[in-house]
């Protein structure tokens, strides 16, 4: 009953939400600027616009970290290779190596707390927990990146710095190291078996870059890449009736579904160094 | 429309280049001016006293003709005209520094944000948002909040602020997982309210165009406050005997915005909170007798320092709607 409540409070709020959005959006169309009838109507909001992008091929040495992990952080070093064809549209691959990759707090307290006995020996090595941890050991994304908002910002009101924003797509291949399948005994072992493996999932999420040159721009960007791992090598579907109970095997079953997020910081360089002007 | 704002932008500069450097230079050195006759300002509306050089502050000031007819053509002894040259004939421009100055080369770039957008002083911004958890992979609390900012000046804000989870925490399936196939369990909390007397700060604005056919400004907010966040331990441990009561911890508030602004008075809000607050975990640790397990003093664990970092998608209305700008754009 509780939760009835609250999913009816939920729908006031998005609808008072949206209310509020179609509010002010009839008076965005009013206060737009560029409904003139004079002479220049139909030009341009920017003029002589400095195009970042347009022409230029451009490579961004980056150092990302993953986000809500729960058994493994990541931290990887890679870098974007882009060329942009069009000042909003760019072809690239990005392509990164998970150089560091300590484990949370939760395996540490695992690895010091848990059992070891029979009803944890399929789950649980009786060494080093941290050892059948799953990694993320590299991953190349071909992706587009799609820049449809351009502007500058001010800082302090005294520095003034050329910014887009983008949003990113592309089709990820992921390098795992992820416990090996096993069953009956082989899965009981002191020490866990591991094998690699290659996770394909789709990647997207959207960034801001910071032109403070006209060679040099700073990156900050978000990178989804959903996919499904067993990220600490436990045995936790394929048994019952519905497949959601442990079965004493490892295996693809226990792959389950998450939503893998980093954040990446990266240093660009554009070539030609001379971005072109729009008319 | 935009032609003729710049043309008159052009003007004002070049008004304020001539302008200021006689100001300037009007008020420069400490070199006063030779001591006036004793009749100048016992009589102002004598024009041979000079002293109609502050017709720059009164332009009501009825203006002295170039050659009264009973005065002579060259002020007296000692008197000021007024001009610069005549005070301080060292700061006196001369014809080959305007040259200099007429050549020197400009960025012909525009590099400025012109006018902020929406001007801020003054007026209540009222930002009603929906929030979710960021940085906790065992129990998201959404929540539900809002913001309201009084601008003591356009950049600078105090405001009060408050959320309601009470209702909306999950419970992230993980947990049970890990607790059946590992053995051990992470405790974990849930959330009721929050509230908090908070300043911001408008450090960075800005302006996007999107797809080159319209334009729209945002700011960049950063703000600290500290208030209170009512937390209680979800008893995942011992559940049979234990029940735990919200309790009110002391919460400190950082955190940065983005706000884009549809005109002058609604605006969209993105916003990254980090509560930090000190919590109350359940303990681990299960009494083995059944008196030291129902013994409430039993059931406390850690108290670690917590983040709970939340973002934050809201709408800002700013009341009053309308404002006026100081000087024309």
């Amino acid at each position: 009953m509780k939760r009835r409540n609250f999913r009816g409070a939920y729908a006031l709020g998005i609808a008072g939400l949206v209310g509020l959005g179609v509010l002010g959006a009839e008076r965005t169309a009013q206060a737009e600027e560029i409904q003139l009838t004079g002479p220049l109507a139909g030009a341009p909001p920017v003029r002589k616009l400095r195009q970042h992008r347009k022409g230029r091929f451009e490579i961004a040495p980056a150092f990302s970290f993953t986000l809500l992990d729960e058994y493994r952080r990541t931290m990887v070093v890679g870098a974007t290779a882009t060329y942009n064809a069009f000042d909003w549209l760019g072809f690239g691959v990005y392509g990164g190596y998970g150089v560091v990759a300590p484990l949370t707090a939760l395996s540490e307290n695992v690895n010091t707390s848990a059992p070891r006995n029979p009803r944890t020996a399929v789950n649980v090595a009786k060494g080093d927990f941290g050892a059948q941890v799953s990694k993320m050991t590299w991953m190349v994304v071909p992706q587009v990146q799609i820049a449809p908002f351009r502007g500058k910002l001010a800082i302090l009101s005294k520095v003034f710095v050329d910014t887009d924003l983008y949003l990113h797509l592309g089709l990820g291949f992921h390098g795992l190291e992820e416990r090996a399948d096993c069953a009956g005994g082989a899965c009981t072992t002191d020490v866990k078996a591991m094998a690699s493996r290659v996770a394909i999932s789709p990647n997207f999420g959207l960034g801001f870059k910071f032109y403070t040159s006209k060679l040099v721009n700073f990156g900050l960007e978000y990178r989804a890449f959903p996919y499904s791992w067993n990220r600490a090598g436990l045995d936790q579907r394929g048994g019952g009736n519905d497949g959601k109970f442990p079965d004493q095997k490892i295996d693809s079953n226990d792959q389950t579904f998450k939503f893998n997020q980093m954040i990446t910081l990266s240093v660009g360089f554009a070539f030609p160094s001379q971005p072109s002007l729009s008319e | 429309m935009k032609g003729i704002r710049r043309v008159a932008g052009c003007l004002l500069a070049v008004s304020a280049l001539v302008a200021v450097p006689q100001v300037a230079l009007a008020q420069k050195g400490g070199k006063k001016p030779p001591a006036a006759p004793a009749a100048a300002p016992a009589a102002p509306a004598a024009p041979a006293a000079g002293g109609d050089a502050i017709e720059i502050d009164d332009p009501n000031a009825p203006k002295k003709p170039d050659t009264p007819p009973d005065q002579p053509a060259t002020p007296p002894a000692g008197g000021v005209t007024g001009g610069i040259c005549d005070i301080d004939p060292t700061a006196c421009p001369k014809q080959s520094d305007i040259k200099a100055l007429a050549d020197k080369k400009v960025a012909a770039e525009v590099y400025a944000v012109e006018q902020e957008f929406a001007l801020k002083k003054g007026r209540v911004e009222v930002n009603p948002y929906g929030a979710f958890t960021l940085n906790d992979q065992f129990v998201s609390h959404p929540a539900f909040g809002l913001t309201a900012n009084y601008y003591l000046t356009n950049v600078l804000a105090v405001g009060i602020n408050g959320n309601l989870f009470a209702g909306l925490n999950v419970d992230s399936d993980f947990n049970f997982q890990n607790r059946r196939a590992t053995r051990v369990a992470v405790p974990l909390t849930e959330y009721q309210w929050s509230a908090a007397l908070q300043f911001s700060y408008v450090p960075i604005y800005g302006k996007f165009s999107g797809f080159n056919a319209f334009i729209f400004n945002y700011d960049v907010y950063a703000l600290g406050g500290v208030g209170a966040l009512s937390t209680r331990p979800i008893a995942v441990i011992d559940p049979d005997n234990r029940k735990f009561d919200f309790k009110p911890k002391i919460d400190f508030n950082v955190g940065v915005g983005f706000r884009i602004a549809f005109n002058k008075w609604f605006a969209a809000t993105l916003e990254l909170r980090d509560h930090i607050y000190v919590e109350q975990l359940e303990n681990i640790q299960v009494g083995r007798s059944q008196a030291e397990q129902t013994d409430p003093n039993t059931w406390l664990g850690d108290k670690p320092l917590t983040n709970h970092i939340q973002a934050q998608l809201g709408v800002s209305v700013f009341l009053p709607f309308g404002f006026e700008y100081r000087l024309p754009k």
